[in-house]
């Protein structure tokens, strides 16, 4: 465990000096710039909206930056040779992912409620955000391992968004309205995701919100399993062979 | 320290194996060569030395126990120096180094390390502000920062000035001094026969011969003295057998009587040795 806290101050270091906390900011200040062109003045229903984009997609993309910059620059190849067990090491990326996402919502939240009006259960949403953004890194982990390059990564994120992603969106604004489809979103884990970020608004079944937490919460605990056995074969892999 | 028994691995995706039964032994406070062109098996030998491949056959004793049955904390007792950068390069020499540190029980002065290694005023610098040179030494500072027993060792030496080369060089003989293992691969010879107290020549997956750099080269040498000397306007040369030059009445008289200009004995080289055992020369 003691190992788990310097790998986190290292990453943590490490996402400053590399510019991701600034990216991070500027996807921040993007959404802020989005809500500001927003006419609404009740942003209530919209807010969950962009932290669902903003969760799910930033969660995979930042796994994915961390780990390519330690491949390009080699600082994998030592790492794989410390005492650091790939489940600190995988639990460490998810926790920075985590509370960049959590940083992301703050400052959104505390825009919304200055500049805007907004009535939601903070600490509900604040406890989607952590399992959606966990789930979502997780999955960031499986698709970098099966992704040669970033280029190729970005592609695996876009089928991600463009098969999973975006129907629940599409749902979510009424483009998509039509029963069967609906039903059929529940297989998707960004179905759930939305769900329990919606239920912070009030909107949800009891159901539904066993339904997501269940989902993600199960769904992460398989997904860290297959990401610890991925691991192997991904260390192999870039240890040069 | 290890004991190496009939080692076998074949990647997912080959057909055949890349290690064929390789069998080799390291004794504690030696420094012991790994030596081959690449493809051979070399760098899989030590990928499973160090515990990054363990889908292998065979066995492989570390200190009388199966590596297999070791966890994590067999990275406290050894330190792996790569060829290749490894160092986050947006960090500081520093930062680096103290990240690593902290993973480890034991940790060396690697503010003494880096201040021999010339690298020490340009600790606060980030690394991708260094030279190829101060990446390389840092990459040893970093390989030896937990005092570790076993030293695996990639080319350790390359790229570096001949100053920094010797620096390196002696600090590893003094890691050996003070009972430290090393399993050192590297292509220049001059380093395996400085360092190395026995090496073993790998081809085609195998142990094609192991032994110290003395003995190679006496077996693989030729026993005779070359000699150069003056006759008139021109050089000649004449060669005699080592073993019955003492009883060599031809050589006596030529030394006695011509100008000797050189002579050498025909001690063969680790790289002749090299391109001999590996075969490198015929597929090169």
């Amino acid at each position: 465990m003691a190992n788990f806290f310097i790998i986190l101050f290292g990453e943590l270091q490490r996402m400053k000096r590399y510019n991701i906390v600034t990216a991070s900011t500027v996807v921040a200040l993007l959404w802020i710039g989005v809500l500001y062109l927003t006419e609404i003045p009740d942003i209530t229903f919209i807010f969950p909206l962009l932290i669902y984009i903003d969760v799910t997609s930033m969660a995979i993309l930042m796994v994915g930056v961390t780990i390519f910059y330690e491949k390009q620059e080699g600082s994998l190849h030592t790492m794989l040779v410390t005492p650091i067990s790939k489940q600190d090491y995988l639990l460490s990326k998810s926790t920075v992912t985590v509370l960049s996402s959590v940083i992301t919502l703050v400052i959104l939240y505390l825009y919304a409620m200055i500049f805007k009006e907004i009535d939601l259960n903070f600490a509900g949403l604040l406890g989607a955000v952590i399992l959606v953004a966990l789930f979502h890194s997780l999955v960031g982990f499986l698709l970098t391992y099966s992704s040669r390059d970033f280029t190729a990564l970005l592609i695996n994120m876009m089928k991600y968004m463009f098969v999973l992603m975006l129907p629940v969106l599409l749902e979510y604004i009424r483009i998509i309205d039509h029963q069967l489809v609906e039903n059929i979103l529940y297989i998707a884990p960004t179905k759930a995701a939305m769900i329990l970020l919606y239920a912070s608004t009030g909107d949800a079944e009891l159901w539904e919100i066993i339904y997501g937490l269940s989902y993600l919460v199960i769904g992460s605990a398989v997904l860290f399993v297959l990401a610890l056995r991925k691991f192997e074969q991904f260390a192999v892999r870039e240890s040069g062979v | 320290m290890f004991q190496v028994n009939n080692l076998t691995y074949r990647y997912p995706r080959n057909p055949e194996n890349t290690l064929k039964g390789v069998s080799f032994d390291i004794k504690q406070g030696e420094i012991f060569g790994l030596l081959g062109p690449s493809g051979v098996g070399k760098s899989t030998t030590q990928k499973i030395m160090v515990k990054l491949l363990t889908a292998y056959q065979g066995e492989i004793y570390y200190r009388n126990k199966e590596l297999r049955e070791f966890d994590r904390e067999y990275y406290q007792e050894i330190g792996v120096g790569f060829e290749v950068p490894v160092h986050f390069s947006k960090l500081t020499a520093e930062e680096n180094i103290n990240f690593f540190k902290k993973l480890y029980r034991n940790q060396a002065h690697t503010d003494a390390m880096m201040q021999r290694l010339g690298i020490y005023e340009d600790r606060k610098k980030k690394v991708d502000e260094f030279s190829k040179g101060m990446k390389v030494r840092l990459n040893f500072v970093r390989a030896v920062l937990n005092r570790p027993a076993v030293l695996f060792l990639d080319e350790p030496t390359i790229g570096l000035d001949p100053a920094n080369a010797r620096i390196i060089k002696t600090m590893i003989k003094e890691f050996r001094k003070y009972g430290g293992t090393v399993l050192l691969s590297t292509h220049l010879m001059n380093d395996v026969d400085e360092l190395c107290d026995r090496v073993a020549f790998m081809a085609d997956g195998q142990i094609a011969e192991i032994d110290t750099p003395k003995n190679l080269k006496i077996k693989h040498g030729e026993k005779k003295l070359e000699v150069e000397y003056a006759e008139g306007e021109t050089t000649k040369n004449a060669s005699f057998d080592l073993e019955t030059l003492s009883r060599n009445e031809n050589f006596f008289n030529l030394v006695r009587t011509r100008q000797v200009i050189s002579m050498h004995s025909q001690e063969t080289t680790l790289d002749d040795i090299f391109i001999k055992i590996t075969g490198v020369e015929k597929h090169g």
